[in-house]
């Protein structure tokens, strides 16, 4: 095969890999990187790394594997690299894009039981239950044994039910307070001046 | 509670299911553009001879080799999901400017804002930035701090001192005390969201009555008009009248100080799909920024013989023996 057609088969297989798996990288950087910014540099960096290494990634549903693994070793980079620049955004004192909170209740239970579970039992949890993961196929990308990755997971998700749990019935129990009580919002004034 | 109850919630959390996921997922396509074109730049082999600097956008001009060819057929592809760009919409069309032009402008980038009375210079600066350091520099002929730089490098502010011929260490930019004025931390917060694209989407988004006209150069305007209030926000109360500021921080005046008015915009976007300028226009004004060295924008350095605030001060003569 010559030189660029070897070229314009390559593009069309990045392309189609591109397509198929963009949005699956993009959500799980999304939740665990430090800022939005921070998860579209990850997604950034694990494409470029599919492009370079193209030959490596395998084919079929095995690519979605390669590139969560990918994508995995990117974010703990990029985890150790924002702790300096974490000390920066703060003398600065302009705001990094905080991980979104949400206001709903339900959700934020689930962050904050997610929030309670180790770093491991988290990911193998996220990978099978947001990602579609076979115990398998986690291990793969966690680069474990199947039979601890399995035993992980079953772990995983009983300390997340668990979890879940005790907040929701916190969350009950505080609703119920908060609606027999008077509760009084503070009054605030906020005013700034500008230049012209 | 039923086991499947929290892993139902569980699921509900999944960050596809977030109405922004769709929009994520396309301006990352940007930033993969953007970051395979860089890559693609220093992935090229060295060449002895020194070769006029390319902006990083520049990928398209790129395409003469084999791998290049590929390269860029790849970057094109991806985040183009619209099609063609020959039968996209002008709207459609400048909205992927505004989205790879912010994309670029995350890492680092140059305005000058000007603003004209009559065709006449009246104000104008130059911003730059790369990360978190950032360098605005008052380019008004006369003006009380004109050619006086304000930066910040690595959170420290550097200033000019008109007792004292340098730089001058101010400090820390989070120990600025907040006064009658913005604060470099609010005017740095400010324009950290009018590069970050945020600024440009509302703009663009608020357009109505596109026109389209090409140029010769390759680039193309597109004119419209935008209610006064999606360009200028208001951003506080001075005086007991509302302070509308204009992106960059100009406060708006007149016309375009009336959130209700129609302005006439246009934006420019260059040959490579970034925006090159947008103009807005009301009466005999106009407010002009021009984005360059978007991505490729040097890194800022903190001057090499700044002077502690305190040591100039200390020299400073008191006001009574001046």
């Amino acid at each position: 095969m010559k030189e660029g057609e070897r070229e314009r088969v390559r593009a069309r297989r990045f392309d189609a890999l591109y397509q198929s798996y963009s949005a699956d990288i993009v959500a799980y950087c999304k939740w665990r990187a430090g800022s939005v910014s921070d998860a579209q540099d990850a997604v950034a960096e694990v494409f470029l790394t599919a492009w370079r290494r193209l030959d490596d990634v395998p084919a079929g549903d095995a690519a979605r594997v390669w590139l969560y693994a990918t994508a995995r070793r990117m974010l703990a980079n990029q985890r150790r690299s924002s702790r300096r620049r974490a000390a920066l955004a703060e003398r600065l004192a302009v705001a990094a894009p905080a991980q979104q909170q949400s206001s709903d209740s339900e959700e934020h239970i689930v962050h904050k039981a997610l929030g309670r579970l180790g770093s491991l039992d988290r990911e193998v949890l996220l990978l099978s239950e947001w990602e579609g993961l076979s115990p398998a196929e986690i291990a793969s990308v966690l680069r474990c044994p199947k039979v601890t990755a399995r035993s992980r997971l079953h772990r995983a998700r009983r300390r997340f039910r668990s979890a879940f749990e005790r907040l929701a019935a916190g969350e009950h129990a505080e609703r119920r307070n908060y609606l027999t009580s008077e509760v009084t919002a503070p009054s605030v004034t906020h005013a700034f001046g500008g230049d012209s | 509670m039923k086991t499947s109850e929290s892993f139902e919630a569980l699921r509900r959390a999944n960050p596809r299911g977030n109405a922004s996921f769709d929009e994520t997922v396309e301006a990352t396509a940007a930033r993969v553009r953007l970051r395979m074109a860089n890559a693609h730049v220093a992935d090229e082999p060295r060449v002895r001879h020194v070769r006029r600097r390319r902006p990083l956008l520049g990928f398209s001009a790129a395409g003469a080799a084999v791998v290049a060819a590929a390269a860029v057929a790849v970057i094109v592809t991806v985040g183009s999901p619209t099609g063609p760009i020959g039968v996209e919409s002008a709207a459609a069309a400048v909205q992927k400017a505004v989205t790879l032009s912010a994309a670029s402008a995350e890492q680092s980038g140059t305005v000058n804002v000007r603003m004209t009375h009559d065709g006449q210079p009246w104000t104008s600066r130059v911003i730059h930035w790369n990360g978190d350091d950032i360098e605005i520099t008052d380019t008004s002929a006369g003006g009380p701090s004109s050619g006086s730089p304000m930066l910040v490098v690595n959170g420290t502010l550097y200033g000019h001192d008109p007792n004292y011929d340098g730089w001058v260490e101010i400090g820390p930019v989070s120990s600025i005390d907040p006064g009658s004025a913005t604060t470099p931390t609010e005017q740095l917060s400010a324009i950290r969201e009018d590069v970050g694209g945020a600024t440009l989407r509302r703009m663009v988004a608020a357009m109505t009555g596109l026109t389209t006209a090409h140029q010769s150069d390759g680039s193309t305007i597109y004119s419209g008009t935008i209610a006064a209030g999606q360009i200028a926000r208001e951003t506080g109360f001075k005086e007991g009248q509302s302070i509308r500021v204009f992106p960059f921080g100009y406060v708006a005046h007149g016309a375009a100080a009336d959130p209700a008015s129609q302005l006439d915009t246009a934006v420019t976007v260059d040959s490579e799909g970034v925006i090159r300028d947008i103009a807005v226009t009301w009466g005999t004004w106009t407010y002009t920024v021009t984005y360059s060295e978007l991505g490729s924008t040097p890194a800022l350095v903190a001057p090499a013989n700044a002077k502690p605030l305190r040591d100039v001060l200390r020299h400073t003569p008191a006001p009574s023996q001046q």
